[in-house]
């Protein structure tokens, strides 16, 4: 009797395990195609950008550097690999693009241009996309990394070895933190 | 837990089949009121009533697959909803806008967008048993918000779909809610005689049936869609916006027949119902009161309702502030545009004296003639013209009338509008005159067609309502000053013109004289008989 109870609780306990260890493989894998979408939605953007060069170039003859400043950030931003680089250079393309955006702006001649207002709708949404893969991926990040450090998770994970995942960080300028003074005025 | 998480999608909600049972229910009665006219006995056999149950069972089968299984089309079809125009810059940032929820939501589900053509604000989402998805916004909403306000009501209305609770109202709002809108329209367009025929009864059971619908669909889904909106665009302000825009707007009540109210982000009705709380209208009511979500979305973005408002105003008021001296006139299109200076007026070639101008948002317009700034301007452009001046003045521009040739006769011409002043005794003679030179083009004959008919309407109800006095003001003669009579050229000839008759002139607006001479030479006479 006493042995039957114990293969109960064996077997009750690796169909535990099973399930912990499913669940964390299914959120790592989730993680991990939330990634593959940050990749595809960039990709879209790098191809989008020697479109609009090419379109507006003309129009920008002063403000070649400006251009120049572009094409560098997206060849940078193409030859990343890895979470951490590939965020910074993907900022640094995002700056450079939000200037040449503001330099537009300055030449109707463009604003008035269908081909260029399209291209640059696209460039918008894109951004926008490239933003709503980005907080996907993270709130997946944060979902798998809570479900690896709560209770009896952390067991399996640790058996298994399950390692954490990086966050895809915000561009640097929303970093700043708005000045608080706590200090208590007498 | 993010939304892609819940595979909702695929779980079969208990409503349906409470649905179904409900619309079984309802042919059983019916059914079974009509066999109470049969013979007795036969009512007491058992074998009758499996039967009964049998063949109601198969009716309501029939009618839920039907009405169910394309709902989506069928909704698509009832709206006139049309996929957004690939070569409209407009429609393509919408589907823009839904290919980037779709991201946001993890690709989980294919969803349609369409377009509805009406001017009204709304919007709203059906999807059915095949997996069809669609999310339809009005072209007035697409054209009044901004881009991240359009993100905050596609991602509402996104949630709707992802989170299954669209299933279940458009399941309802097609086996009953078509029905009910269907009916609506029978009530207006046919005769009494249908009210007592049997078909009609088991519809009016089914109308009502509708309202009733209203209690399995609970409020809270609002509040929930516009959480995940929220949790979507990360932009509790904009989707606030929305709603505090909508609230204020048209949306939609006639265009969306009745029937797909639960399925649109606003009710298109407003009722008070709606704006209520309580036991009552939580059980009647298909939305929560606008104030309350906003409320809600409102204490996210940590901002009250009157900094809402007043944000608002400010944006406003900074387009006012940049613009001081300005004026914004009105297109040949009836577009406002502006702000001008009084320099890029000068250059605006469409500028007339009669163009509506306003110096400032709020301002009330006036004719661009009555002011002295803008009048000089005018005065500038004449004085390169080599025509002579009459000595009239043009009755609607206020600027001197130049002599000017018509089919070989003269007449007094203004430069700006291209109305005539023409003498009464030279009237005929223009008309004898219409085949020389320039002969009745397809414009003008199409222009005058449609004046004619549009006057003869307007003849025929200013009999019956008692010579209404029209919103436009009487125009004083160019020579005695005195205002000039207003009328049809003849009862025949239903072109409006200006006569004073102590000098005997005659004006005509730009195209009505060349109009008239057009009806006379192709015969454009009014279809019905004028009697007086």
């Amino acid at each position: 009797m006493a042995g039957w109870i114990i293969i109960g609780i064996v077997v009750l306990g690796i169909l535990w395990l099973i399930v912990i260890y499913n669940g964390l493989i299914s959120k790592r894998n989730d993680v991990q195609g939330s990634w593959k979408q940050i990749d595809v939605q960039l990709n879209r953007r790098h191809d989008l950008i020697p479109n609009l060069v090419s379109t507006v170039k003309g129009a920008l003859e002063f403000e070649q550097d400006t251009l120049e400043k572009v094409i560098s950030a997206r060849a940078k931003a193409v030859g990343a690999s890895g979470p951490q680089s590939k965020a910074e250079a993907e900022n640094m393309l995002t700056q450079a693009l939000g200037k040449l955006f503001a330099v537009m702006e300055n030449y109707p001649d463009l604003k008035s241009n269908q081909n260029v207002m399209q291209l640059q709708e696209e460039i918008t949404s894109t951004e926008n996309r490239i933003a709503f893969a980005r907080q996907l991926y993270n709130d997946l990040v944060a979902n798998y990394r809570t479900a690896l450090q709560v209770f009896p998770n952390n067991f399996v994970s640790s058996m298994f070895n399950f390692q954490t995942e990086e966050y895809f960080e915000a561009p640097s300028e929303t970093k700043a933190v708005p000045a608080v003074n706590l200090s208590i005025r007498k | 837990m993010p939304l892609t998480f819940i595979d909702i999608e695929r779980q079969k909600n208990w409503r349906i089949t409470l649905f179904f049972l409900v619309l079984m229910v309802l042919y059983l009665a019916v059914v079974a009121l009509f066999s109470a006219a049969l013979p007795g006995p036969l009512i007491v056999e058992s074998r009758f009533w499996i039967f009964l149950v049998v063949a109601s069972f198969l009716a309501a089968g029939i009618h839920f697959w039907f009405s169910a299984a394309n709902a989506v089309d069928t909704v698509v079809r009832r709206l006139d909803a049309q996929p957004p125009d690939p070569k409209d810059d407009i429609h393509r940032m919408f589907a823009n806008i839904i290919q980037e929820l779709h991201v946001v939501s993890g690709n989980k589900r294919d969803i349609r967008c369409a377009v509805i053509p009406s001017l009204s604000l709304n919007a709203l989402a059906a999807a059915d048993l095949k997996g069809n998805a669609v999310i339809a916004v009005t072209e007035g909403l697409l054209s009044r918000l901004t881009r991240p306000q359009i993100e905050a009501v596609v991602a509402h209305e996104a949630h709707h779909i992802l989170s299954g609770d669209c299933l279940e109202t458009t399941v309802a709002a097609s086996i009953f809610g078509t029905f009910s809108s269907a009916m609506e329209k029978i009530r207006y367009t046919s005769s009494n005689r249908l009210f007592a025929s049997p078909a009609f009864l088991l519809a009016w059971v089914l109308l009502q049936l509708g309202y009733l619908l209203n209690l399995f669909i609970s409020r809270e889904r609002e509040y929930r869609a516009d959480a995940a909106a929220v949790r979507m665009t990360r932009n509790p302000l904009a989707l606030a916006e929305t709603l505090h825009f909508l609230s204020r707007g048209w949306r939609g009540a006639g265009f969306i027949g009745s029937g797909f109210e639960m399925l649109c982000i606003v009710n298109p009705m407003a009722t008070a119902l709606d704006e209520t709380e309580g036991f009552l209208p939580d059980l009647l009511s298909t939305h929560p009161p606008l104030r309350k979500r906003m409320d809600l979305l409102l204490a996210m973005a940590r901002v009250s309702v009157a900094e809402l408002d007043s944000n608002v105003e400010r944006r406003s008021g900074e387009k006012q502030a940049d613009s001081a001296p300005n004026y914004f006139a009105m297109s040949p299109r009836q577009q406002w545009q502006g702000p001008f200076t009084g320099g890029e007026l000068d250059v605006l070639p469409w500028l007339s004296p009669l163009t509506w101008v306003a110096t400032g948002e709020g301002q009330s317009a006036e004719r661009a003639w009555k002011d002295p700034l803008i009048n000089a301007i005018f005065l500038r452009r004449l004085a390169g013209e080599t025509r002579t001046d009459s000595g009239f003045t043009c009755p609607s521009c206020r600027q001197p009338l130049a002599t000017a040739a018509y089919k070989g006769t003269q007449v007094f011409q203004c430069s700006f509008c291209a109305g005539m002043l023409v003498e009464n005794g030279k009237i005929p003679r223009i008309i004898a005159r219409t085949g020389r030179e320039r002969p009745c083009t397809e414009r003008l004959n199409a222009l005058a067609r449609s004046v004619l008919q549009q006057n003869q309407t307007r003849n025929i109800y200013r009999k019956v309502s008692a010579h209404g006095a029209g919103p436009v003001p009487l125009l004083p003669c160019p020579k005695c000053k005195n205002p000039m009579y207003r009328g049809f050229y003849s009862t025949a000839h239903l072109i409006e013109v200006d006569r004073c008759s102590f000098c005997g002139l005659t004006w005509f607006d730009q195209d009505e004289l060349e109009m008239l001479q057009c009806m006379i030479e192709n015969r454009l006479l009014p279809e019905v008989p004028l009697t007086v």
